[in-house]
C-alpha cells in the first residue's frame, strides 16, 4: 500500500539521495533526485529551489546540467531527522 | 504499616516524578519540532506539556493537603484533571492524525469512546475520558510496533498500558473514595508507565551527542 509522506520525510529522502549517490564527489543530477523524490517535476523544482535557498543542498554549475551536493547543514539536518524519527517511532508516530 | 500522611507523601513524590518525566519528553519533542518542523512531534510535545502541568497541579494540591496550604479546592483538582485529560487527548489525537494521513483505517477507532456515562461528576468524566484516550494510544502503538518491530515502541505500549490501568484506578478511586489504596495504586501504575515512557528520552540523551555535535 502506498504510504503518505510528510514534507519533512520528502526532504529527508531527497537529501539522503543527494548524500548516497554522490559517490564520485561530482554531485547528483536532477533526474536521479527526481526519481528518488518520487513527485511531479513542477513540485520537485519548487522543492529543489527551497532546499538550495535554505542551504541544505548546494548547486554545482556543470557544463550542461546542474548537479547538487548535500551541504554540511543538510547532513546535520539528516542526522537530526534520523534521531527524531527514532524518537517519534518509539511513540508509534511518524515524523 | 503505612499511615495516611505517609501515603499522601509517597503520592506527591510520585506526582512530581511524573512532572519531571512529562516535561523531559516534551522538551525532547520540542527540540525535534525546532529542528525538523515535524507536526507529529509538536502534538507529542503539546500532549506532554499538558500532562506535565496536570501532574504539577495535582501534586501541588496534594502538597497543599499535606502542609495545609489554602490551595486544596475541588476546582483546582478538576483543573489538574482537565489538563491531564487534554494531554491524553493530544496523545490519542497524534495517533488519529497519523491514521488519517497514512490513509489506513485505525482498527482502534472501533474502541474509541463508546460508553454510557452515568455519573455527572466532571472528575469522573475526565478520568474515564483519559482512560479511553490512553487505551486508544495503546492500541495504535501496538499496531505501530507490528509495523516497525522497534523494541522501544513495544516498551512505550507497555508504559501506556500501565498509565491506562492507572487512569482506570483513578476513576475507581473517585467512585470508591473510602478505599484509599486505589489512589495510591493509580499513582504507582501511572508513574511506572511514565518512567517507561522516559526510555526513549534516555536513549535519545545517550545517542544525543550525535545530534548535539552536528546541529
Amino acid at each position: 500500500m502506498a504510504q503518505y509522506r510528510t514534507q519533512v520525510r520528502i526532504i529527508a529522502d531527497v537529501l539522503t539521495t543527494a548524500k548516497d549517490n554522490n559517490t564520485e564527489g561530482t554531485g547528483v543530477g536532477v533526474t536521479t533526485l527526481l526519481r528518488k523524490g518520487n513527485m511531479s517535476y513542477a513540485r520537485f523544482s519548487k522543492l529543489l529551489s527551497e532546499l538550495v535557498g535554505s542551504g541544505l543542498l548546494v548547486e554545482l554549475d556543470g557544463d550542461k546540467i546542474s548537479k547538487y551536493i548535500i551541504s554540511q547543514k543538510g547532513i546535520q539536518f539528516l542526522n537530526a531527522y534520523n534521531a527524531f524519527e527514532d524518537f517519534a517511532q518509539s511513540f508509534g508516530l511518524r515524523l | 504499616m503505612t499511615t495516611q500522611p505517609d501515603m499522601e507523601l509517597i503520592q506527591n513524590i510520585l506526582q512530581f516524578i511524573g512532572v519531571f518525566v512529562s516535561f523531559s519528553i516534551a522538551y525532547v519533542a520540542y527540540r525535534g519540532v525546532r529542528q525538523t518542523e515535524s507536526s507529529s512531534l509538536l502534538r507529542l510535545a503539546t500532549a506532554f506539556i499538558f500532562l506535565g502541568f496536570g501532574f504539577l497541579i495535582e501534586g501541588l494540591v496534594g502538597l497543599g493537603n499535606l502542609v495545609v496550604l489554602p490551595i486544596s479546592t475541588t476546582e483546582v483538582v478538576v483543573g489538574g484533571l482537565l489538563l491531564e485529560t487534554t494531554g491524553y487527548f493530544f496523545l490519542a489525537f497524534s495517533h488519529v492524525v497519523d491514521v488519517l494521513i497514512s490513509k489506513r483505517l485505525g482498527a482502534a477507532l472501533l474502541v474509541f469512546p463508546v460508553i454510557t456515562l452515568t455519573s455527572t461528576q466532571l472528575a469522573d468524566i475526565l478520568s474515564i475520558l483519559s482512560f479511553y484516550f490512553v487505551l486508544y494510544g495503546v492500541v495504535e502503538t501496538v499496531y505501530s510496533y507490528a509495523r516497525t518491530r522497534k523494541p522501544n515502541t513495544l516498551l512505550i505500549a507497555m508504559g501506556l498500558s500501565l498509565i491506562g490501568v492507572g487512569t482506570f484506578f483513578q476513576w475507581l478511586s473517585l467512585l470508591y473514595q473510602y478505599v484509599g489504596v486505589l489512589s495510591l495504586l493509580q499513582i504507582i501504575l501511572q508513574e511506572m508507565g511514565l518512567l517507561i515512557l522516559f526510555t526513549p528520552v534516555l536513549s535519545f540523551a545517550v545517542g544525543g551527542s550525535k545530534v548535539n555535535g552536528t546541529v
